[in-house]
Formats: C-alpha cells, sequence, structure tokens
C-alpha cells in the first residue's frame, strides 16, 4: 500500500494505491490520522488506484470517518474501482462514506 | 482440547427435581470417575447463591428455570454480579423461548431444553467450559502486555470455542458448518440455532479486526445474535436489535457483517435480512444456481438506529443454501487472482451436491485446488443448509 497526500485549501487529499488487508491495516491508520489536520473541512479518498479493502481497512475508514465528524469535517471517497465500489456497496460503506465518480466531483460536493 | 484434557472441573447443578442428583451422577460418571468433572447441587436459586459465596472453585452453573425461592433468571443476573468469569447454561422446557431468550440476554452462555438428553449436555458443557478458558485467557492476556503471536493465539482459540459442533438436521433438511483459520488474521463466525415451532437460525459473520479485542467483540456479537435470535422471528428486526446493541459503546470502530436466515422445514421458506455481507447462493437440484436478492443493510456496530430489510425465498427440495465469507471469494492464488462469485457459484454444474456436509466440503476443495498452496489471508467459512427431497 501506498499513501500519496496533498492539499487543497482546507482539504486534504489521499490517494490510495495497491492493497489494504490486515497485514499493514495498522501503517494505513496512522499515516491516514498523521496527515489529517484540526483545520480540515474534507478528506477525500481517491482510490482509483486501490486494488483491495478488506475490512481491517474499513474499520480504519469508520475510525476516521467518527473522529472527522467530531470536528464537523467529511470523509469522502472517489474513483472507485469496480471491485473496491462492489466491497463499498456490499458492505453498506458507500452509506457512512458518500462516494463520488472523480476527485473533481468529490471537491464539488464539499464546496455546497 | 486433548491438552485440557487432564484438567478437573466443579459444576454446580440447580434442579428442585430430587431425582436430577442421582440422574446426573449416573449419567455422567464416567466424567466424574476420570477426574474431569465434580458435581455439587442446589435446590433453588438461593441455595446455590450460598454454595457460590461458599467455594470458589465452581467453574460453571447449569441451572433449571422454575425454581421456588429463587429461580433461574433471577440467579442468572446474581451470578453475572457476583463473578462474571463463571458461565451458566439454562435448562428449559422445549420451546420456551421468552424464558430462554431472557436467559440470554442475562449472560447465560447457552441453553439446553428438557427432557435432558445427557449427550447433548455433556457436549454443551465441554463447549462452555472451552469457552470460558479461552475467555480468561483473553481477559489477562488483554491485560498484560503479551507478544503478537500470543495474542493471535487467544483470539484464535475464542474464535474456535463459539463455533458450533453438531448440526441440527431433521425431517427434510440438514445443515453444516466449517472454518478454515487464517494463520493470522480474522475475525469468521457462524452458529446454528433452533428456534421457535421447529425452525432454525442460521447466522455467518465476519469480524472487522484482529487480536483479543476483536475476539471479546466477537463474543459479544455472538451472544447477542443468539439472544435476540430466539426472542425475534423477522431476521431484519434481529439484525436491527443486534446492531443498536454493539453500536452502543462502541469507541473501537470494530464492526461485524452478518447474514442472518430463518428456514422453516416444514415450508422451504427462507427469510434473511443482511447486515454488509456477501449473498448467499442458492444451488438448484440441477446444478443451476441463484444469488439471493439484495437486501437493505449496513455492517453491525457501525451506526445505531438503522433499519435491516427482510428477504424472502423459497427452498424447493433438493436446493442447497450455501452461506459464506470473503475469504472464500477472496481466497487468491499465486498471481493474487481471486477464486470470486463467478467460480463459486460453478461448483456445482457438474451435479448437485447430495448433503450438506458434501456441499460444504465440495466448496472447501474447490478453494482449495484453485488457490494450488498460496498462503491463506483470511478464515474462510462455509455454512449449508440442504432441503432433502425428490
Amino acid at each position: 500500500m501506498e499513501l500519496k497526500t496533498t492539499r487543497e485549501g482546507t482539504n486534504l487529499i489521499v490517494d490510495m494505491e495497491g492493497r489494504v488487508d490486515g497485514t499493514n491495516a495498522m501503517d494505513f491508520q496512522s499515516a491516514l490520522e498523521g496527515a489529517i489536520q484540526q483545520s480540515d473541512q474534507g478528506v477525500i479518498m481517491d482510490m482509483g488506484q486501490l486494488q483491495y479493502i478488506s475490512s481491517a481497512g474499513l474499520r480504519v475508514i469508520l475510525l476516521v470517518a467518527k473522529s472527522l465528524q467530531k470536528q464537523n469535517a467529511k470523509l469522502l471517497g472517489c474513483a472507485l474501482s469496480e471491485s473496491v465500489r462492489e466491497i463499498f456497496a456490499i458492505s453498506g460503506f458507500d452509506k457512512i462514506v458518500p462516494v463520488h465518480d472523480s476527485r473533481a466531483d468529490a471537491l464539488k460536493a464539499l464546496e455546497d | 482440547m486433548s491438552e485440557s484434557e487432564s484438567e478437573s472441573y466443579k459444576i454446580l447443578v440447580v434442579d428442585d427435581e430430587p431425582d436430577v442428583e442421582p440422574l446426573m451422577l449416573q449419567r455422567m460418571r464416567r466424567h466424574i470417575r476420570s477426574g474431569r468433572y465434580s458435581f455439587v447441587f442446589a435446590q433453588n436459586g438461593i441455595e446455590a447463591l450460598e454454595v457460590l459465596n461458599n467455594d470458589a472453585e465452581i467453574d460453571m452453573v447449569v441451572s433449571d428455570i422454575n425454581m421456588p425461592r429463587m429461580d433461574g433468571l433471577t440467579l442468572l443476573s446474581q451470578i453475572s454480579e457476583l463473578n462474571p468469569d463463571l458461565r451458566a447454561v439454562i435448562v428449559s422446557a422445549y420451546g420456551d423461548m421468552k424464558n430462554i431468550r431472557t436467559a440470554m440476554n442475562r449472560g447465560a452462555f447457552d441453553f439446553v431444553t428438557k427432557p435432558l438428553d445427557f449427550d447433548d449436555l455433556q457436549v454443551t458443557i465441554e463447549r462452555t467450559l472451552e469457552n470460558m478458558k479461552a475467555w480468561k485467557e483473553a481477559l489477562s492476556s488483554r491485560d498484560k502486555l503479551v507478544s503478537l503471536q500470543r495474542e493471535l493465539d487467544v483470539a484464535s482459540q475464542m474464535q474456535q470455542s463459539i463455533l458450533p459442533t453438531q448440526f441440527p438436521r431433521g425431517d427434510g433438511f440438514e445443515t453444516f458448518g466449517s472454518m478454515e483459520p487464517a494463520r493470522n488474521v480474522g475475525g469468521d463466525f457462524f452458529d446454528v440455532v433452533l428456534l421457535d415451532d421447529g425452525q432454525i437460525g442460521l447466522a455467518i459473520a465476519d469480524v472487522s479486526g484482529k487480536g483479543v479485542p476483536a475476539a471479546l467483540f466477537m463474543m459479544s456479537s455472538r451472544t447477542l445474535l443468539k439472544g435476540s435470535a430466539i426472542g425475534l422471528t423477522e431476521p431484519g428486526k434481529v439484525l436491527r436489535e443486534v446492531n443498536n446493541l454493539l453500536a452502543e459503546d462502541n469507541e473501537s470502530a470494530m464492526f461485524v457483517t452478518v447474514l442472518y436466515a430463518v428456514y422453516d422445514p416444514a415450508t422451504g421458506h427462507l427469510s434473511y435480512a443482511n447486515g454488509g455481507h456477501n449473498l448467499p447462493v442458492i444451488f438448484h437440484g440441477d446444478g443451476s444456481c441463484i444469488v439471493l436478492p439484495y437486501t437493505e443493510g449496513l455492517a453491525l456496530a457501525v451506526l445505531a438506529g438503522m433499519e435491516f430489510d427482510t428477504g424472502e425465498v423459497t427452498l424447493a427440495p433438493g436446493d442447497t443454501l450455501v452461506l459464506y465469507t470473503d475469504g472464500v471469494t477472496e481466497a487468491m492464488d499465486a498471481e493474487n487472482v481471486e477464486f470470486g462469485m463467478e467460480r463459486l457459484q460453478a461448483v456445482f454444474a457438474s451435479g448437485a451436491p447430495e448433503s450438506a456436509e458434501a456441499a460444504n466440503e465440495a466448496v472447501f476443495a474447490a478453494v482449495r485446488e484453485f488457490v494450488a498452496g498460496a498462503p491463506q489471508s483470511d478464515d474462510i467459512t462455509c455454512l449449508t443448509l440442504r432441503r432433502i427431497g425428490a
């Protein structure tokens, strides 16, 4: 798994690549939590290059979504591959983390 | 279980019927003679509490429900205050689901019904003792700093101790389940529960996370699911209740995907609800199959107040229902190709399975052949129900 983070104003964009599963979920958690700042309004996970995420990875997303909620910030996903989209749909996580087709759509959703 | 065979356990039996004591001593004599069990007896809840207060060595309680002075349900709530490590098994009248549900909600580990089947009771006692042992180890390793490997060993003992070891079968139906645990990560479990009116509750679940915290979470999921399943008939309502209970106090953000179904052997009718789990497949007698239609529902413990739809289908004679976890469909070969839904649906293309057990084995065999020795990264679990018939 690779994470790259960039900022656009008060939004954090996280590019996810590879696989997130039980073996690296802890690393994923610390990298994500380390990158988020108190002032962030929105966090967008770009999953265009993410091949797979297991329930251990989804749990990290849930933890982050909960803590972002406390600072009134939003967590979004975008550009999900077919298989990751399916994982989100089956687990119902698309109800916790709104997913958008593209990064531009996600940024637009944060503006509204 | 071999390592624990030399240990001995003290069991308190609480029943107001005088013939229970001689009968128990007679039917359990082999286990008493080998030193594995010793028994003490009490005739009601008050007496039982006196015994428990004076004897710290008692490991578990087997209690009747209806007794004078203090009944079994009151005793249960007292026991959990007295010593949360004590395990209790409730003996109830057959079909007395209301009391069984109350007992499960008050922390009973399991129940057996009257008239007592002593073989069944002995299996239940063994499972309960095994679970108690795993639970104690889990608690002590949670409090101590233990190595990750040690923690994973404890967690896997806990996981094994909640799986059923006997599978209900009856007029026109049979069930079978098994799990192949992954070495490191995994949190699958399943359960088969006998419900009111001869109906069967089937649950398969996958807990996120690993280690002792996940194992303790799995334990509460299993108990709440069983308690709710016994009291409520509609699967969507069962998941709604369990979800609310689990979400109540869940700082660690663990969650569990669950597929819960109720089968009526008399009619072949199956109702089900899905909390974010993989959708089961029904294989027909001619080898064709359908995936159960999607019903709305989120993984449990994520958000309180969620609703879960109930879907309905009817199994025809010869149909086999296969419930599974993502360890099946996401099993990977050396090239990181997943086993996938299509391969699962093709398992019985050349002919329907002859039994629930055969169906189960066929799924495992197909996965094993596909991965061809590539390392297993998640638990692989499969629970099957077959409607026997023409």
